[in-house]
């Protein structure tokens, strides 16, 4: 299978064409590869949402999501992107209605800190200290979600 | 449970499918676009115009290119980048170090930008505002005590 797409791109001579068709096929793999991890967070997500852990999580963390202006569920959101990435963080958000200011912060928060697991040993293979920046991160994410939080509005 | 398994399971059955299509939304222009770029070595001349940016950052030239791989396309691609460079020619413990900060702060717009876009999110905050907030951050550490010392340890 491989062998006969390696020979039918050998024939092909535009190079916008080969891209086109690599483009197609790695970002269909890797939508599968990705949906592994989607889907299950995303069910898990919904359980959690209907399920008598919601209202006591949402009495924990209220007080902490208030610093960054956020609805008590986004921690679902929020905690989901730590330990998996940005495609977990959305995968959570799509069980939940947040409006376009909350999901930003969100966004914002999860961006600068998440997959930790994963990033931390890209950062040791390429010579970083790992733990050093994962306090960097930690403090970038409350520094950003506060800011963006409180002044998302004006930017939207 | 606060509301039926009827509701509970149609919900996601639904929330599902949506997941599904969203991704393909965006994996597959992403990757098309990531080769477009690819084969033909955009990041590689935008960085070329950018290099004039890495004396605010406290960075050598030669950190420019990762760092523009890394913040374009995403963080592996950039770690890939810096490896290949340091295999040649060794960049300073600053340089990487600044490089990090840049890189963990923000990488991979493209990919986060359509993907939280298509998720409801304010696409020039995720990217415009990140990318600005991670040059800031980085300027100011260049500037730090922690940083300068690394560059008086390695004269």
């Amino acid at each position: 299978m491989k062998e006969k797409y390696a020979n039918f791109k050998a024939g092909i001579h535009s190079r916008l064409l080969v891209a086109l068709m690599d483009g197609t096929l790695k970002g269909l793999k890797t939508a599968v590869m990705l949906l592994k991890i989607m889907i299950p967070v995303y069910l898990i997500v919904v359980l959690i949402k209907y399920s008598p852990v919601m209202p006591w999580l949402q009495d924990i963390f209220s007080p902490v999501m208030k610093i960054f202006n956020l609805p008590s569920e986004a921690v679902v959101a929020v905690v989901s992107g730590f330990f998996t990435d940005e495609y977990g963080v959305v995968a959570a958000l799509s069980g939940f209605d947040f409006t376009m200011a909350e999901i930003t912060t969100v966004a914002m928060i999860n961006l600068t800190m998440h997959s930790i697991p994963v990033e931390s040993a890209i950062a040791r293979k390429i010579g970083l200290p790992a733990g050093k920046f994962f306090a960097f991160r930690v403090c970038m994410a409350v520094l950003v979600g506060i800011m963006i939080g409180w002044m998302g509005g004006v930017l939207l | 449970m606060s509301e039926s398994w009827d509701v509970i399971f149609r919900e996601m059955l639904d929330g599902s499918i949506s997941t599904v299509l969203n991704l393909l939304k965006v994996m597959v222009p992403l990757m098309i676009l990531t080769e477009v770029l690819m084969t033909y070595n955009v990041v590689e001349k935008l960085a070329k115009k950018l290099e004039g940016l890495a004396g605010i950052m406290g960075m050598s030239r030669n950190a420019i290119f990762p760092l523009m791989v890394g913040v374009i396309m995403g963080v592996s691609y950039g770690a890939g980048t810096i490896m290949e460079i340091n295999s040649r020619n060794n960049l300073s413990k600053k340089d990487m170090m600044l490089f990090g900060v840049f890189i963990f702060m923000c990488h991979g717009i493209i990919e986060t930008g359509m993907l939280f876009g298509i998720a409801g999110a304010s696409v020039i905050v995720v990217t415009l505002v990140r990318l600005l907030l991670a040059f800031v951050v980085t300027v100011i550490a260049a500037r730090t005590r922690w940083i300068r010392n690394l560059e008086k340890q390695q004269q």
